[in-house]
């Protein structure tokens, strides 16, 4: 299969006063794998169908390897899609859903029976052919689903929230499916996505959108440990997000004073910041007894209580709370021969952390 | 309905129930137990037992001719009424312009119009436009009269469809024409198929807009039956009834097993 390049050109889209897609500007390497990520209405799916030719954009334009698609109707695109709800035909076989693509374009018989075999082998339901999807599971939906899709060796493959109403399990072991077949075959896909641990977990290129516009843009590593945006720091992840004005400059860096018992030391810092707002992931925060820990009055190092501890198995999450009333939250792996929480709630802790760890948010 | 009623309440239910089949169903069963009395007029109840009546009638010209032109104008009701209906319901539910729910209303209007009215109306109307043409006249009228039945039954199935299935069909290369054909029609069939039921009926037995439009030349069954009723009342008229009435149920019990009408009608 061919790859394709894929490129959004200041795309929009309004309805009425409001503004789903407002003025996205991608591009998408050809055999990518890029996530739209973002809470529901932020215009991912707008964004998708836009691309798909669902939806006319209000302005702006798709390409795909440099020709321009946005006149081109939907039936002329030859994009595979894949819906949350499967979108099977119902009153069709497995077969004939495959094959419909197939009889749209033309095909003859013989060729178009030998492609639904071997999509029916891709997708690994060669016995299920003469079922009707009613008496499919919802994985083997999908499965006939993403067969009809990519028999008609389609230019890019697009889904949207494709694992959506599946269970967990069965949803982590599709990604890393439908990852390893997108990878094999080379295809450009485009998913539109609200979790992100599907996108962390599929994607060679997250974007993240809020509001209809692209708030950043970056592989996984990227976007996770370095947060563009307040926004992106709390939906990726959790984050622990302090602010306060610059104390002290030394270099290139500078102290952040956040509160009298909190000042952070960070490496960098434009020398026109006055003040920063920072962002420290809680897997990178190091707990340890009052009683053992050195000095507290240094940079990147608080004096706390534990307000509440959770057990979560190789992880545990504890909830700190500052003199001040600020909140820090630390996950901590927990060891295999350890039993149990290291902190019970009411202890007298210090949090503490290496200064790389924080990361200025640029756009807050 | 899941819960099994029981106890007082369900007494009274099926009481209720069973009153309202039998003030349905008695008029008709009254008809047909006329129809085979062996009397000159209709007497209830029936005297005797015969099919004579069945033989007059059968060999009515007046009554076959009526036959023949009824069920032609109701086919050719039916189709027209879907030709227009189905276009017009699926331009309701997917159409997002302005004034839909006033256009909807306007399309629905026969259903509450006194279609007495609608039919003296329409009669001025093709009088004004020089349409003398009876049947085609009749055609109309029935068409005007019927498509609300249509409109109503597609649109409510049309609500149910998925269009995500239209979406993922035309993705896969299908233009709307083809997608509507192969996705969208086989999933609202029963419901045009009700719809195409009821406009088949209602142009059968259409009596109101029938009258203004038909003339000495070209009368549907209905006109003939009044005017049968008029003139001699004898259990001819019964027997014509009791062979419209089981065309009717066996049209819809075709139908029924064609497409499942039960679940369209309940919908």
């Amino acid at each position: 299969m061919k790859s394709s390049e894929v490129r959004l050109e200041r795309l929009s889209k309004e309805y009425g006063r409001t503004v789903a897609v407002d003025n996205v500007s991608l591009a998408i390497e050809p055999g990518h794998m890029v996530a739209l990520l973002g809470p529901s209405g932020c215009g991912k799916t707008t964004c998708l169908r836009m691309i798909a030719g669902l939806i006319r954009p209000t302005s702006g334009d798709v390409f795909v390897n440099d020709k321009r698609m946005t006149d081109v109707p939907v039936h002329r695109r030859n994009v595979g899609m894949l819906f949350q709800n499967y979108a099977l035909f119902p009153h069709l076989t497995v077969e004939e859903n495959i094959v419909f693509g197939l009889e749209m374009r033309g095909m003859s018989k013989a060729d178009a029976a030998r492609k639904v075999s071997e999509a029916l082998s891709l997708v690994q339901l060669s016995n299920f052919g003469k079922r009707y999807p009613a008496q499919l599971s919802g994985g083997q939906q999908q499965r006939v689903a993403l067969g009809r899709a990519l028999v008609i060796e389609p230019a890019m493959l697009l889904l949207d929230e494709p694992l959506g109403a599946l269970d967990k399990g069965l949803r982590e072991s599709m990604q890393v499916e439908l990852r390893a077949l997108q990878r094999r075959l080379g295809l450009t896909t485009i998913m539109v996505t609200h979790d992100q641990d599907e996108a962390l977990t599929m994607a060679d290129k997250i974007v993240v959108m809020r509001d209809g516009k692209l708030e950043q843009v970056g592989s996984a590593t990227e976007i996770y440990q370095r947060p563009a945006s307040k926004f992106v720091a709390q939906f990726i992840g959790a984050s622990n997000l302090f602010e306060g004005p610059v104390e002290q400059r030394n270099g290139s860096g500078a102290v952040i004073r956040v509160s009298p018992e909190l000042s952070l030391q960070v490496d960098q810092l434009p020398a026109s910041a006055s003040d920063a707002m920072v962002s420290i992931r809680p897997e990178a925060i190091i707990v340890e007894r009052a009683g053992q820990a050195s000095s507290a009055q240094r940079a990147n190092s608080v004096m706390a209580r534990v307000d509440q501890a959770i057990y979560r198995g190789f992880v545990s999450h504890y909830y700190l709370r500052t003199p001040s009333g600020g909140q820090i939250i630390v996950f901590e792996q927990n060891q295999s021969q350890q039993a149990g929480l290291r902190y019970a709630v009411g202890e007298e802790v210090v949090a503490r952390w290496e200064s790389p760890s924080n990361h200025i948010i640029a756009r807050h | 309905m899941d819960e099994r009623f029981s106890g007082f309440g369900a007494f009274i239910l099926y009481t209720i129930t069973a009153g309202m089949m039998v003030f349905i169903l008695a008029p008709l069963l009254l008809v047909m137990a006329a129809s085979v009395s062996d009397s000159y007029f209709v007497t209830f109840p029936p005297q005797g037992f015969t099919l004579k009546w069945y033989a007059k009638v059968l060999q009515d010209r007046d009554f076959l001719e009526a036959m023949r032109l009824s069920i032609l104008l109701a086919l050719g009701t039916t189709a027209g009424s879907l030709l227009f209906g189905v276009p017009a319901a699926f331009a309701l539910v997917r159409g997002d312009f302005f004034g839909v729910a006033a256009i909807k209303g306007f399309l629905l209007s026969p259903l509450i119009f006194p279609a007495l009215i609608t039919g003296l109306a329409l009669l001025q109307v093709l009088n004004k436009l020089g349409s003398t043409d009876a049947r085609l006249n009749l055609l109309i009228g029935h068409i005007v009269v019927t498509s609300p039945y249509v409109i109503r039954t597609v649109v409510t199935s049309l609500q149910l469809v998925d269009e995500n299935l239209e979406d993922a069909a035309r993705t896969l290369g299908a233009n709307r024409l083809r997608t509507f054909w192969r996705v969208t029609l086989p999933q609202i069939a029963s419901g045009v198929a009700a719809g195409g039921l009821f406009a088949f009926m209602v142009s059968f037995d259409n009596y109101p807009v029938t009258m203004w439009l038909a003339n000495s030349e070209y009368s549907p069954v209905p006109l003939v039956l009044m005017r049968q009723l008029v003139n001699v009342f004898d259990p001819s008229v019964p027997a014509m009834s009791t062979i419209i009435i089981l065309m009717a149920m066996v049209g819809v019990l075709i139908l029924e097993k064609l497409v499942g009408l039960r679940r369209a009608l309940a919908a």
